[in-house]
């Protein structure tokens, strides 16, 4: 019989159909900072509760974690609500933190410091563009390339962050995950990361591309894109650091 | 001579930044930059060039860890320069060309990044390092072909080229994984060493190592080189500007045939892997190249060039003759380089005044004219099917004498001699005052080009391989049971001839035969006209994906 601990652990590196449950609250909740934290934070509840109560893990839940993560990533393909996106992405992303527990990785922390907190950057993006133009919505609006430059350009990078794209941590994350899997779940995952950019990519040509609408909107202010630069450059340069151990 | 090596991939890095940082003083004018960065990478990489001719011995250069190597070795040295050189083109070129575009500064960065990870690819000496550089290629080009951001058109397709390169990063790091769980390395020299030392190791299901990441380095090839299935993104690229197209097609598309020559050293202990590369590539070639000729769109026509080229090169692999592999991406990069630079003018030129001569080749060709007086035609075909093959016969025996004793080279002699065979029968249709001294001057042409080839061919053997037993045992990898090979070179031939003897009757019999085309021809003329239905496959296969998707979200609406 399932651990109950093992239940309640998937509530938080969430398992379907208890993913439900995260999506749920992610998408009513509206405040991005608050969206911010619960991405950043959820997945340290799954963790610390993992290492707490040490269940045994049954043979399914690995299966079922990837799964999960294939169904959302599946499922964020045509989501152009992006907030909502958000919400699916992350929870194909910590549906896969199931892995590197399982084997035993010590650094699964690490994980969620290199996807989450581009997630939550995400999450304070969508603030901004509610802000902007009411709502964020893929295909609406577009060419923010044109109006607002500096956005578009934080956008684009943060997406390509959240895509394990190179030289960004998580693309190290997703090979260290990769090396320690059998052929089959390696095979699934690097198809995962496949939907993952197939998916970025589509919110990036339904936000950036097309033609300008003729408001005026202003853009982020250029100290606020130096501190997004500079903190990505932390991001990469921790991501080289942390990988001499490969 | 270690900076060296890390500058010809460092310095556009460098140039990206500070173009990127200085554009908003400089303005246009920040293009200078990013052009004298590009002429220093140039001058970089022929510096290595020179001394990798000298005999200057392979290096790595590495961060302190197991990966982060950057090599220096004949194949790099010659990639670099190749790969500096168009790059520097593409970027004079780019500083009018895209003189009036929006994104001036963010092309020529995105252009530098390109440059980079291009160069960092050919360098790469561990699994991580040619990983991070082979996805990061995809993503610029992405970027790049997307220049113009109002582009949908532009992103619908970029988005077809990154799709399709993502599905071909998947073997690759497919392969990353099995040499890792095998060797407990990423290092590329010492993998080749280990997989020397012990070529019969086997990973998961009992698989041999060799055999296993060959094939999936090679699907990661064909996904990158446009092979037939992988190849829908080359021929609809043509939206971005056209000093990317250059840069596509006369550097990005090559990737394939430089993978496949960077693990050589595994390829030797394979078996099967290699005929079926041969395989892919001749499909690709013959698809490619009927495609070509049925299109009507120009630039499609070019896309499928190069996909016909492209199948030739990874044939080229597929038969072990890896170097030559080397050699035609660069003649076909540098040639299919200038077509696209050199369109616009073109275009421009043909404004003012079409400027065809009305010469002989324009009869032949255009106008289809037939001469009046043709030469017995059993002279002309016993001097085009003798003269070819004495030719090639003699250059490569004069350059190699046991050049013979090699499967795969017989095999390019074969197409060597049908292409040069058909290329001197040409003359029997084509209408002019002397035909002797055309059928002289098309031999001349014809000895110059296959002395050309095989001498440049046999140096770069010389200087890429130039361990002969290497090169031989990739040649004994590509081999197959002689007896199979003896009958599909006869099959071949029988094939080939009986095709001339077909275009003989037509010739002679003329109206009388085959008036109407059969209902056979025309199905696969409509098959040809769709190209083959796989971007009507591919297309309603993406709809249905995204409309499943958006069912699903429809249903679980709460989460």
């Amino acid at each position: 019989m399932t651990d109950l601990s093992v239940l309640l652990i998937a509530i938080f590196l969430p398992v379907f159909p208890l993913s439900i449950g995260f999506n749920a609250l992610f998408s009513r909740i509206r405040q991005p900072s608050l969206r911010a934290v619960m991405l950043l934070g959820w997945p340290l509840i799954g963790i610390s509760l993992y290492r707490l109560l040490e269940p045994q893990v049954p043979g399914w839940l690995v299966p079922a974690a990837l799964a999960t993560a294939v169904f959302y990533g599946f499922r964020s393909l045509s989501m152009r609500e992006v907030g909502i996106w958000t919400g699916f992405i992350a929870t194909s992303i910590w549906a896969c933190l199931w892995l590197p527990l399982v084997y035993g990785d010590r650094d699964v922390i690490l994980y969620v410091a290199w996807f989450g907190v581009p997630l939550a950057i995400l999450a304070l993006l969508v603030g901004g563009l509610e802000k902007r133009y009411g709502a964020a919505y893929s295909e609406l609006y577009g060419g923010l390339a044109q109006t607002i430059p500096r956005f578009s350009g934080i956008f684009v990078v943060t997406l390509l962050a959240i895509m394990a794209t190179p030289v960004f941590p998580a693309f190290f994350g997703m090979l260290s995950i990769l090396v320690a899997s059998k052929p089959a779940v390696a095979f699934t995952l690097a198809s995962l990361w496949v939907l993952w950019s197939w998916a970025g990519m589509r919110l990036i040509q339904g936000m950036i591309v097309g033609n300008a609408p003729d408001d005026v909107i202003e853009d982020t202010p250029l100290a606020l894109t130096w501190g997004f630069a500079a903190l990505m450059l932390v991001m990469i340069i921790a991501g080289f650091a942390l990988t001499e151990e490969f | 001579m270690n900076s060296l090596i890390v500058l010809v991939p460092g310095l556009p890095v460098l140039s990206a930044i500070l173009t990127h940082l200085l554009a908003p003083r400089a303005g246009r004018g920040v293009a200078r930059i990013s052009v004298g960065f590009a002429l220093l990478t140039f001058l970089s990489a022929g510096a290595l060039l020179v001394l990798a001719v000298m005999g200057e011995p392979n290096q790595a250069v590495s961060l302190d860890r197991d990966w982060g190597i950057i090599l220096f070795d004949p194949l790099s040295s010659l990639m670099a320069l190749v790969i500096s050189g168009i790059s520097l083109i593409v970027h004079l070129y780019s500083v009018r060309y895209m003189a009036e575009e929006t994104g001036y500064a963010r092309f020529f960065v995105m252009l530098d990044f390109m440059t980079a990870a291009l160069l960092l690819m050919v360098a790469a000496g561990d699994l991580i390092t040619l990983l991070i550089s082979w996805h990061i290629i995809g993503v610029m080009l992405y970027f790049l072909l997307g220049q113009d951001t109002q582009s949908q058109t532009a992103y619908r397709y970029g988005l077809w080229t990154f799709i399709t390169y993502r599905i071909g990063d998947i073997p690759l790091v497919l392969a990353a994984v099995v040499l890792f769980h095998a060797y407990g390395t990423w290092s590329l020299p010492v993998i080749f060493e280990q997989l020397g030392a012990n070529p019969d190791a086997e990973t998961f299901f009992g698989l041999p190592v060799a055999e296993a990441v060959g094939a999936l380095v090679a699907m990661a090839a064909f996904a990158r080189s446009a092979q037939f299935l992988l190849h829908i993104w080359l021929p609809y690229t043509m939206e971005g500007p056209t000093p990317v197209s250059a840069l596509m097609h006369a550097g990005i598309v090559n990737s394939g045939g430089f993978l496949i020559n960077r693990f050589a050293p595994l390829y030797i202990h394979t078996g099967d892997v290699l005929h079926w590369v041969f395989v892919v590539g001749l499909f690709t070639a013959v698809i490619g190249s009927v495609l070509m000729l049925s299109q009507n769109d120009v630039k499609k026509s070019l896309g499928y060039s190069t996909m016909g080229q492209m199948g030739f090169m990874i044939m080229e692999c597929g038969v072990g003759a890896f170097s030559l592999a080397i050699f035609h991406l660069i003649a076909h990069g540098l040639f299919k380089g200038t077509m696209f630079l050199s369109a616009g003018g073109v275009i421009g030129e043909a404004r003012r005044d079409d400027g065809v001569p009305k010469d002989d080749l324009y009869t032949f060709v255009v106008e289809r004219e037939a001469p009046k007086v043709q030469q017995p035609l059993l002279v002309m075909v016993g001097i085009t099917l003798v003269i070819p093959i004495l030719v090639l016969v003699l250059t490569h025996w004069w350059v190699a004498p046991d050049l013979y004793q090699r499967q795969g080279a017989i095999i390019l002699l074969f197409f060597g001699w049908v292409t040069g065979a058909q290329l001197l029968f040409s003359t029997y249709h084509m209408k002019a005052a002397n035909p002797w001294r055309l059928l002289g001057l098309i031999l001349f042409s014809f000895v110059v080009v296959v002395v050309g080839y095989t001498l440049i061919s046999h140096a770069f053997d010389q200087f890429l391989y130039n361990d002969h037993e290497f090169a031989s045992q990739l040649y004994r990898a590509a081999g197959i049971d002689i007896v199979w090979f003896d009958t599909l070179v006869v099959l071949t031939t029988i094939i080939v001839v009986l095709g001339w003897v077909r275009a003989y009757r037509v010739e002679k019999l003329g109206s009388h035969i085959d008036q109407k085309p059969s209902h056979w021809w025309m199905n696969f003329y409509s098959l040809i006209a769709r190209e083959f239905y796989i971007i009507d496959f591919y297309s309603g296969l993406s709809r249905r994906l995204l409309a499943a998707s958006a069912r699903l979200n429809v249903w679980l609406r709460w989460g």
